[in-house]
């Protein structure tokens, strides 16, 4: 039995260690520039002339082949980042297998020699577009109701569905 | 002992009395106002909820029972699902064929597709806020059913 305890103990001890240091890689609330909210990394490429390519605006071919490869969206044309040196907004093309109208989607960088390749996170979308594509302020509202209205449909019916089983169980007087 | 006949604590039913139709005021608030701030319908339905929760704790079952009947109470429960399924399937045939469900811009309520949106999320949340009121009051109903007392009555 005491020995029980102490293995707990540790295992306690070691589970908030970890807690502790995974906390440290959590962003700030709200920050939409956060790392792990605005991108995901996808991969680096060897950047060789591909700055001036992207500057003018076009996608240089080891990109675009490197994305065939691993079977991403093509991408259309590049756009700089406002405000930013050495980075590239790339968008895909409309009717793209899943997306309806031309969308931002990947997110270039370029340090030192390397280009890397990271895809932007929805959350970003959603940041740039939902008011407009809406006209609803709340984004949590209009991401509940809109975006995600399937959703939000199966969690009502996992109400109605809760209330109908209390019924079913509970109500036993006179006829059902 | 008729439960209808019990005295419950004049300070707290007069308070209350006073209370439920602000707290019932103020539900309604939070359900309409989800497009533009804090709330929306579940949120609203669980505080409507808990006005007529609170009047079933204060004056007792049977008088709750008078205020919102259960048959009242499980129609609203399914009206709710029906307005928002309802509302998705609007969309559906105004769309024309496009079969797109749930994607509120399509239903003619003004001349812009972004503020039929807008009109469509609103609707929704009153659906949902209907469903969770009604599926609260009915559960906290079955789960404050006394035996005994039913049987005396």
């Amino acid at each position: 039995m005491k020995r029980f305890k102490a293995t707990a103990l540790i295992l306690v001890i070691l589970l908030g260690g970890l807690f502790i240091y995974v906390a440290e890689d959590i962003p700030d609330f709200g920050d939409p520039n956060a790392p792990s909210i605005k991108s995901v990394k996808l991969f680096d490429l060897h950047a060789g002339p591909s700055e001036n390519i992207l500057n003018q605006g076009g996608i240089p071919g080891a990109l675009t082949s490197a994305l065939e490869k691993r079977k991403f969206p093509l991408p259309s044309r590049a756009e700089k980042v406002p405000g930013e040196e050495r980075q590239w907004n790339i968008f895909i093309p409309k009717n793209e297998a899943h997306y309806a109208n031309e969308e931002k989607y990947y997110w270039v960088v370029k340090e030192g020699e390397q280009l890397r390749i990271y895809r932007y996170a929805f959350v970003v979308r959603w940041f740039e577009k939902g008011l407009k594509e809406t006209d609803v302020p709340n984004m949590v509202t209009h991401g509940l109701a809109d975006y995600r209205g399937y959703d939000t449909l199966g969690e009502t019916v996992v109400i109605f569905t809760a209330g109908v089983s209390v019924i079913l169980l509970l109500r036993r007087r006179g006829k059902l | 002992m008729n439960p209808a006949k019990e005295k419950g604590s004049v300070v707290v039913q007069t308070v209350s009395r006073i209370m439920i139709p602000f707290i019932q005021l103020f539900a309604l608030y939070v359900i309409f106002h989800g497009s533009l701030g804090p709330g929306g319908g579940f949120q609203g339905g669980a505080v409507f909820a808990s006005s007529f929760i609170l009047y079933i704790v204060v004056f007792n079952i049977a008088r709750g029972k008078k205020r919102v009947p259960e048959s009242t109470n499980t129609a609203l429960s399914s009206a709710g699902l029906y307005i928002y399924a309802g509302v998705g399937l609007l969309s559906m045939i105004f769309s024309l064929g496009a079969a797109q469900y749930l994607n509120y811009g399509f239903i003619p309520f003004t001349s812009h597709f972004e503020g039929n949106r807008a009109i469509g999320i609103d609707l929704v949340e009153i659906g949902v806020g209907m469903t969770v009121m009604a599926i609260m009051i009915s559960i906290f109903f079955d789960l404050a059913w006394d035996k005994g007392k039913e049987k005396e009555e």
